[in-house]
């Protein structure tokens, strides 16, 4: 039976484990229904908006090659910048799991009469066989609950580079749009890094904290 | 650009603390890629487009790293989309080392273009920028840039020309 996004992000939430990080596209209705899904909890960072979110979570994934990194994008922004299945391909962080979600259609820009526009993949695109062209080592399609399942068992239990492309009936559920901003979520996302690798990253003060330890 | 201009740059980001440098290697810079690509303290992320250069860089960043982006200055129209989109959106600090095609000395007429373009685009995606066409101020200058892109959590560029390039 296909797959709906919602079921599919619930899924995915569902097995993200407590302590990997994830790289997420901040707009459009995925953005809002993972940060519903999820309570808006700090280990996703929403950064990312067309054409940058996989490459983002490609060098999230080489600064903590120790952790899980996840990336949560949709087929219109992962078309929208194909070089970066390239750089995925090349350096394939064993740590890194890519999920795309796959509607078929750019959603978020609403439909008129002939319904949602359709992106690449409606066509004649398919973006693990994309992915699998730029070196990416593990590349799939899934389309049922039951391959989503066993794709994300595998994913978070074993090491490797994957991408997992989740095709999805177009449609989104009724959630409430997320109320943050780019910038108030980097700063979430960088505090909960900090904390969880307890090293310093922003170094906003430097000359006032050395005048203040004397 | 010359061996002892490469070897400055090389100086002034290690002595900034960048440890992740991604970018996309040219005519004047290649010697500086090579240079970064064999050192064991720098993790070195080349691309095959400046755009997911700054992303990669982006995210390493979240995760603690002190990065750079290399590329020429035409690399920036390309990496604009992006830096718009993740700096002016979010704010996240990446040096930016660009050299400087179309300036005083270059003999390319394909470079003219390049040299149009940089500045007015810089400006426009509010990148702070100093143009170097000494080889003494290279080393300080990537230095400076970095410690100013990580206050202000913004992109900060160094447009490489000059006697860094030339010999005359």
């Amino acid at each position: 039976m296909a797959l709906e996004r919602y079921d599919a992000l619930t899924r995915l939430a569902a097995h993200l484990p407590k302590d990997a990080l994830m790289m997420s596209t901040y707009i459009g209705a995925v953005s809002f229904e993972w940060g519903a899904i999820t309570e808006e909890h700090p280990q996703t960072a929403q950064l990312g908006q067309m054409g940058d979110v996989v490459g983002m979570a490609v060098g999230l994934a080489l600064a903590l090659p120790h952790r899980k990194v996840a990336c949560l994008d949709g087929d219109g922004s992962v078309l929208m910048e194909l070089g970066q299945l390239v750089v995925m391909g090349q350096e394939a962080p064993d740590n890194l799991v890519v999920f795309v979600i796959d509607n078929g259609v750019y959603e978020s820009i609403g439909s008129g009469k002939s319904g949602p526009r359709p992106t690449a993949t409606a066509g004649k695109t398919d973006l693990a066989l994309l992915a699998r062209g730029s070196g990416v080592p593990y590349a799939v399609n899934v389309d049922t609950a039951e391959a989503l399942e066993k794709e994300l068992k595998l994913a978070f239990s074993q090491k490797g580079c994957r991408f997992i492309n989740i095709k999805v009936l177009p449609g989104h559920a009724r959630v409430a749009p997320r109320q943050s901003d780019g910038f108030e979520n980097k700063y979430r996302f960088v505090r909960y890094v900090e904390g969880l690798e307890g090293k310093q990253i922003l170094h906003l003060a430097r000359q006032d904290r050395q005048l203040m330890k004397k | 650009m010359l061996n002892d201009a490469a070897q400055a740059a090389l100086a002034g980001l290690k002595e900034a603390g960048i440890d992740f440098v991604s970018g996309l290697p040219d005519g004047w810079q290649r010697n500086l890629h090579e240079l970064i690509d064999a050192d064991p303290d720098i993790r070195y992320v080349p691309v095959c487009n400046e755009g997911v250069g700054f992303s990669v860089c982006a995210g390493a960043w979240l995760g603690g790293h002190k990065t750079a982006l290399i590329m020429e200055n035409s690399g920036l129209r390309v990496a604009a989309e992006y830096i718009a989109r993740i700096s002016l959106g979010c704010g996240v600090p990446v040096v930016l080392l660009l050299s400087y095609r179309g300036d005083l000395g270059d003999t390319e007429h394909w470079a003219i273009p390049h040299a149009i373009v940089v500045e007015p685009l810089l400006k426009a995606l509010r990148i702070p920028y100093q143009i170097v066409r000494h080889r003494a101020d290279l080393r300080a200058t990537i230095k400076r840039a970095q410690r100013l892109s990580e206050a202000q959590l913004q992109p900060v560029a160094v447009l490489i020309s000059g006697d860094c390039i030339w010999e005359d």
